[in-house]
């Protein structure tokens, strides 16, 4: 699959951004046209530990009680639409735990569609174990584990066993991530994501997308999950005292020049629930994204709860255990407080009132954090278009993607729009400074920190980005 | 867009974090806190301002003139619990404590070399990340903190099969090995780990931990004990020395972390 860069904006401005629609929808599954004028709920769930152990045991799991559940559910509240996500547990990169999972999803979700009309889908979406020790290409990877190896396996049963949308959360640059995000340390980020990053998931999803075109599956997309949501989860809320939340809003900025590359090698949509910095890639694309917010408090709370459906096209739980509540399983519960979020919207869209609803959600987290003043879809729009300015240049940029996030941020509070604690504001004027003393030139760059990282992050093999 | 015009968010949210802040600076902190003698004083200030590039030739400075265990006592190791308190305060942040580890272990690495029979740590813990499990940032930041408070720390790294962690467990007998997990999938890796353990006749505490792990499982099996948060291992870790064992410690757990 050819890479096409992108350098131009799909949206003309930024009031056009609205839930439901994309400028690019797309049809699979049982009935779902996603990005089409209507906001789908998607629900995630993950097994009961131990079912794992069993290839009868998980399908058992998956099949006959989470998606049974949760599409009886949709039937019982009259929801329309539904897609299910299968987040693969490790264990499935074996053909025998997985194949039955997948074409049981896929059985199931069809007699749902011809019983009841209820239109469904099911997204998987394959483990990336990849070690950068060990090696991220193939031809890198001679150790035990073969993590390299079974990636594109893994693609390969997840779509001939019947996937209507494939997606992963690719961990390159992680090594680089993990170091960044404990260590405060801006620049690391930016050649670990926004970088070295974005050359691996342009790597790995032109295969993707090669794999996914042989056996008529949707390409979706990929989330900076391993970087930015680290950061993101680690800034916390306002207990919290590891990360600094004006540190976690840039990386979300970068990690966007990151995802991007998933759909310059030819993703389609929707991308990951969990990828915060959808708003900035649709903005850029067109495509429709799948997010997470006040609906996804199973798995976690973050500061922009509401904001963050502000130009969803599915809306998600991010991930729930299998267990029972009150109101039914656990999966059934977040499946309905998700469908009636939807309906909300959707209800809204009916009404001619989505711009408006947007808007509430949007104001309604703005100024509660630097992460939900970068992700508020104007500022989004503008972090766009520094992206798509510099689209053609990797390392260009995710720096300009960077800058221009901190840039939003240091205007914010200085007009006195977004208030910052003295350390955010510390590290945010540090960030600014860091990025803006960097050379334009990439081989410059990347000499620089080969040099600069090389006693701090010694699991960068250069030959797992081609480098 | 909707104006916003006149709106009062403070109806709408409250933001704690700039409420509450702390407005004292890290040297308004250390003139209280750092040790008074000159030596250790200024050994102490290359760890709590993270210069880990200069602590070497300080130290360096310091050992003409001080006892090695004592520079490491008394100035990197007191500089080091300086850090910890701007950190409880509020006033540092996780970044810091990564450095200023860092700055801390370089230092420890010179005094020890003139340490007659090398520094005895205070004891030896095993820590992992569970098998198939790739997560492992948790694990790396207790790791820092263990090591900050004395311990050996001997880490296994990510996607460490189960036989392998019991093995370093009959090898070295730590005082507890750790395991992180981020999938619900993998945690179940520590019973399985402690069933072994129990079998081959080990009482050595079984620390889960990780995003995927809470409380009610890790006191589900035998041995089994939890760590939340890696600040919480240090004092955990203090009172298994203190000689409790992993039925004391889940008795006691709250009292233990105390709010940490």
């Amino acid at each position: 699959m050819a890479v096409t860069r992108c350098t131009k904006m799909a949206y003309e401005n930024a009031d056009d951004m609205i839930f439901g629609s994309s400028q690019h929808p797309v049809s699979y599954g049982f009935g779902l046209k996603v990005g089409a004028g209507y906001v789908i709920p998607e629900v995630n769930y993950a097994p009961r530990p131990g079912t794992e152990k069993d290839p009868e045991k998980l399908r058992k799991e998956y099949v006959d009680y989470i998606s049974k559940d949760i599409l009886n559910r949709c039937v019982t509240a009259g929801f329309p639409n539904v897609q299910l996500e299968t987040e693969w547990v490790s264990q499935m990169n074996q053909e025998k735990l997985c194949a039955p999972v997948v074409a049981g999803q896929k059985a199931i979700c069809e007699k749902f569609h011809e019983e009841y009309g209820l239109n469904c889908a099911v997204r998987q979406t394959i483990p990336d174990q990849r070690e950068a020790d060990e090696g991220l290409r193939p031809e890198v990877d001679k150790s035990e584990h073969a993590y390299a190896h079974k990636f594109f396996e893994c693609a390969e049963f997840a779509c001939e066993n019947g996937a209507d949308v494939f997606s992963v959360e690719s961990v390159g640059g992680k090594e680089f991530a993990d170091y960044a995000v404990t260590n405060g340390d801006i620049v690391a980020f930016l050649f670990g994501v926004g970088y070295l990053g974005a050359i691996d998931m342009t790597y790995i999803w032109e295969q993707c997308v090669d794999i996914c075109k042989k056996h008529k599956t949707i390409p979706g997309g990929d989330t900076n999950c391993s970087g930015a949501n680290v950061a993101m989860f680690m800034a916390g809320g306002y207990l919290d005292n590891d990360v600094q939340r004006t540190f976690s809003a840039v990386t979300r900025c970068i990690s966007a020049a990151r995802t991007l590359a998933a759909c310059e090698a030819g993703a389609v949509g929707p991308d990951k629930d969990c990828g915060y910095e959808g708003p900035i890639v649709k903005a850029i694309t067109g495509k429709p994204t799948a997010q997470e917010g006040k609906n996804c408090q199973c798995a976690h709370c973050d500061l922009q709860g509401n904001l963050i459906a502000q130009c969803c096209d599915l809306w998600s739980n991010e991930s729930v255990e299998y267990h029972p509540e009150f109101g039914g399983t656990s999966v059934q519960c977040w499946a309905g407080s998700l469908g009636y979020e939807a309906s909300l919207m959707n209800t809204a869209i009916q009404l001619g009132q989505e711009k408006t609803l947007r808007d509430l959600y949007m104001y309604s987290d703005r100024f509660r954090g630097p992460e939900a003043y970068v992700l508020a879809y104007d500022h989004a729009y503008m972090i766009g278009q520094a992206i798509a300015e510099n689209g053609n240049d990797l390392y260009m940029r995710a720096k300009a993607a960077g800058l221009c996030g901190a840039k939003i941020l240091k205007q914010g509070y200085d007009s006195k729009e977004l208030a910052l604690t003295n350390k955010q504001l510390e590290v945010l004027n540090d960030i600014i400074k860091k990025l803006e003393e960097l050379p334009d030139d990439t081989d410059k760059f990347v000499e620089y920190c080969t040099k600069e990282f090389q006693e701090s992050v010694p699991r960068y093999n250069p030959k797992n980005y081609g480098l | 867009m909707l104006s916003c015009e006149g709106a009062d968010f403070s109806k709408v949210l409250k933001r704690y974090d700039v409420d509450m802040q702390v407005e004292v600076t890290p040297e308004e902190m250390a003139k209280k806190l750092l040790p008074t003698d000159p030596v250790f004083h200024k050994v102490a200030e290359e760890v709590m301002y993270m210069r880990f590039k200069t602590v070497g030739p300080t130290v360096m400075q310091a050992l003409k003139e001080r006892d090695p265990l004592d520079i490491i006592n008394n100035g990197l190791v007191a500089g080091m619990e300086v850090v910890a308190k701007l950190y409880a305060e509020h006033v540092y942040y996780l970044p810091e404590i990564m450095m200023a580890a860092k700055t801390m272990e370089i230092g420890i690495a010179l005094a020890e070399k003139q340490v007659p029979g090398g520094l005895t740590p205070k004891a030896t813990v095993v820590m992992h990340a569970a098998e198939g499990d790739p997560h492992d940032i948790g694990k790396n930041i207790a790791a820092v903190m263990m090591r900050a408070s004395g311990y050996n720390v001997i880490d296994m790294g990510r996607d460490v099969p189960i036989v392998d962690a019991v093995a370093k467990v009959e090898e070295v007998k730590p005082l507890f090995i750790s395991g992180t997990a981020l999938m619900t999938t993998t945690m179940t890796a520590f019973p399985a780990e402690a069933k072994i353990l129990q079998e081959k006749g080990y009482n050595t505490p079984v620390m889960g931990c990780g995003g995927a792990v809470n409380r009610e499982f890790a006191n589900s099996y035998d041995l089994g004990i939890y760590s939340e948060k890696a600040p919480q291992t240090p004092l955990i870790a203090q009172k298994l020395l203190d000689g409790y064992d992993w039925k004391k410690i889940r008795d006691e757990w709250d009292n233990i972390v105390n709010g940490e």
